[in-house]
Parts: structure tokens; C-alpha cells; sequence
């Protein structure tokens, strides 16, 4: 399951995290962010013993989205102990997203 | 639900065409988008003369002979413009504008029409430099923002930008008059290259150079790679194995977009292979 956060639990969800964690960047006006929604749904499915999975609206958490400093979405993020370890930008066929998570699991 | 396609054909040229005909011929249910005339490059030819069974043809000609046997096979160009394909894992889902069409497997057959990137952008994609400016806008509130546009269309997405960003600069790539709001600014100069260090900073013209946060690319033809996110190129082309799959599943290419020679015959065997594939794999 993907998981919606907000900049009150990043910290604790995100960055304390033991395990990897991918971090969906979204906004509900971007078409590509609706058609990645499903793909990381399943990809959370397949691998959600693996890692952790969520997603962060951008307009309601301007501020995580701009320390990441987001220029574009779809932004898709793996954080392994509190850092970011793949920043992917744009959609991406679930395969990408599976291979990146697989290397830092 | 919209209707699921066995097989979309992105591409009207020969190598559209002959994948179409042979899906067709296996009693696929297929779907063709490109235009009318097939291609521009078909109709501009003068004569041909390595095209086997016909000596001494002229493009309009060739052109002539395709429309006749894809009628007589129950073939219907659809006339609109792919914007993004999305691999969904079981399914792609194609945009046109607000409309999404559903499809098995995809072919690639898009020819070779897309101009060549400005040194930097590709470096630079998600770190400031974008190809779709009303997505990535509200990002973009309160900053500088440089859109160089290729066409009309364009100037709608300025126009909402600059309801948004400090500062929006315009760099048309045509000639005509502009409808743009009036805090526009319009630089006519020729863009060289989109420079920064972790983020665009800057924008070099041949005319000057402007700073900027973001610069927004908005072209009449994508390269594929855009055109299907996650598609891995080599050397400009699509990367494809002799079966003419691409690295994503059931996603096949052909023609000049997989590489030289640029020619009828060869786009039309690729065709036939990535249809074929395509069959087999569905």
C-alpha cells in the first residue's frame, strides 16, 4: 500500500526509516503524476516487505517540496538512512522503479 | 472503459503502414495515428528508384499505391497526435490531449523529424528544464522561467505561466505574430546552451544570455524517449534487438527511428517485424 504523508511525519516516516523507502512527489493537476499513481500502487504490491512506500502531495507540503527542491513532476525519490540514493524524474515503467529499489534493499 | 487495442501504431509512414498490414492480416485489432498524407518525407520525394517492384516511381506516386492497399485491407489512418505513451505493466495507456487510448503493445514507427536537443537540456531534464510547461508551472511560482517555443500551442502555455511566475521569457522558434500577455518578455535570439550547476541558473543565446530558475522546451515533435518514458535510446535512435523490441515489454520499433539507412524498404521490413513480434507476443 502507498502511504499519503505530509511534512508533520516526513521526518519520522522518511528520513528515521531503517528500511528504503520510495517517495512518490505529486500534485493532483499533473496527468503523468495520475497515471504513475497505479504503477507505484502495484510496485508496492510486489515489493512491500522490501521497502516502504509513499506519497507526498507538493501543494499542500511546499516546504518538503522545496528543500528537495522539486522542479518537476512526477518526482520519484528512494531515501535509504535519510538520504536521497535515486532521484528519478518523470514517469517511468514499473521495471525502472523495481530495479532502483532492488539496489539499495 | 475506453476499448483496448490489440496492437497501436504510432507513425503513418512505411514502416507504420507495413506493421499495420501484417497485424491486420492476423486479425489483430489494430489502431494506426499519423496523418493523412502518410508522411512528409513520402511526398516530397522526386523519384525512387530502389523501392523493389517499382522503377522510376515519384513519392506521390508510392504514396498513391500505400492509400489504395491500406483501403482495400480496412485500414483507417486516425488523424491525432500522441503526446505521451505510458507503459501501465499490463496495458499502455496513450495521450492525446485529454483523451487516453488503450493499448496491448505498442510500435514505434515515428520517423526521424525531431531536431537535436540544446546542449544542456538533456543534462539539465527535472533540474530546471521541462517539456511541459502547464504540469511543472505552479512549481515555478514566484521564479524566472524561459520557454522556448516551437509553435503556437506554445504561447497558450506562456500565457498561463506568467499567471504564475515573477518573470517569463519567451523565445519564439518561428516567425508570425505572437499573442502573448503583456508581462511577457520576448527575446528573439537563438538558444545555444542551458547552463547551471546542480540546477539551470542560466540560459545562453546567441543574442545574450538571461538567468533564469527554469527553461521550458516546448517542441512540435518529441524525441521518442520523451514520447514513451523509461525508453532506452543509443546513438539518437531507439535501441532495438532483431526482433524490433525495445527495452520496455511489448513496446517494438521500426523505421528511421531505430536507425540508418533511412530507407523505404528497410522501414517497411522493420514494420513487418515489429508487427509480426507484435502478433507473436500479444
Amino acid at each position: 500500500m502507498v502511504r499519503e504523508i505530509n511534512s508533520r511525519n516526513f521526518i519520522q516516516e522518511v528520513i528515521n526509516s531503517e528500511q528504503a523507502v520510495l517517495v512518490d512527489f505529486w500534485a493532483p493537476w499533473c496527468g503523468p503524476c495520475r497515471m504513475l499513481g497505479p504503477v507505484i500502487e502495484e510496485l508496492a504490491e510486489d515489493m512491500g516487505e522490501k521497502a516502504k512506500f509513499f506519497k507526498i502531495n507538493v501543494d499542500e507540503n511546499p516546504e518538503i517540496a522545496s528543500k528537495y527542491r522539486i522542479s518537476s513532476i512526477p518526482n520519484v525519490m528512494i531515501f535509504k538512512n535519510g538520504e536521497v540514493v535515486e532521484n528519478m524524474v518523470g514517469f517511468r515503467p514499473k521495471q525502472d522503479f523495481q530495479s532502483a529499489i532492488a539496489k539499495h534493499v | 472503459m475506453s476499448e483496448r487495442y490489440d496492437i497501436a501504431i504510432i507513425g503513418s509512414g512505411p514502416a507504420g503502414l507495413e506493421a499495420a498490414i501484417n497485424a491486420k492480416i492476423r486479425n489483430k485489432n489494430v489502431i494506426i495515428f499519423g496523418n493523412k498524407d502518410f508522411s512528409p518525407k513520402l511526398i516530397k520525394a522526386p523519384k525512387i528508384n530502389n523501392y523493389l517492384g517499382f522503377y522510376n516511381i515519384s513519392g506521390k506516386e508510392l504514396k498513391n499505391q500505400f492509400e489504395n492497399h491500406i483501403k482495400n485491407m480496412n485500414i483507417n489512418i486516425v488523424e491525432e497526435r500522441i503526446d505521451a505513451v505510458y507503459a501501465m505493466g499490463e496495458y499502455f495507456a496513450l495521450m492525446v490531449n485529454q483523451k487516453m487510448y488503450e493499448a496491448t503493445s505498442v510500435i514505434l514507427a515515428t520517423g526521424i523529424e525531431y531536431g537535436k536537443p540544446i546542449k544542456g537540456e538533456e543534462e539539465f531534464l527535472g533540474k530546471g528544464v521541462g517539456y511541459c510547461a502547464t504540469c511543472d508551472a505552479p512549481l515555478y511560482k514566484g521564479k524566472i522561467v524561459a520557454i522556448i517555443g516551437y509553435n503556437k500551442e506554445a504561447e497558450h502555455e506562456a500565457n498561463y505561466v506568467s499567471e504564475l511566475a515573477s518573470t517569463v521569457y519567451y523565445i519564439p522558434m518561428y516567425k508570425g505574430d505572437l499573442e502573448l500577455n503583456s508581462n511577457i518578455h520576448i527575446i528573439n535570439g537563438i538558444p545555444k546552451e542551458i547552463v547551471g550547476e546542480d540546477r539551470v541558473t542560466k540560459l545562453i543565446l546567441n543574442s545574450e544570455i538571461i538567468e533564469t530558475d527554469g527553461v521550458f522546451v516546448l517542441k512540435d515533435s518529441i524525441s521518442p524517449s520523451q514520447l514513451v518514458p523509461g525508453l532506452e535510446m543509443e546513438n539518437g535512435h531507439i535501441k532495438v534487438d532483431r526482433s524490433m523490441r525495445t527495452n520496455i515489454r511489448r513496446c517494438y520499433a521500426a523505421g528511421d527511428c531505430v536507425g540508418k539507412p533511412y530507407q523505404y524498404m528497410k522501414a517497411a521490413g522493420e514494420g513487418q517485424i515489429a508487427g509480426l513480434t507484435a502478433v507473436d507476443e500479444l
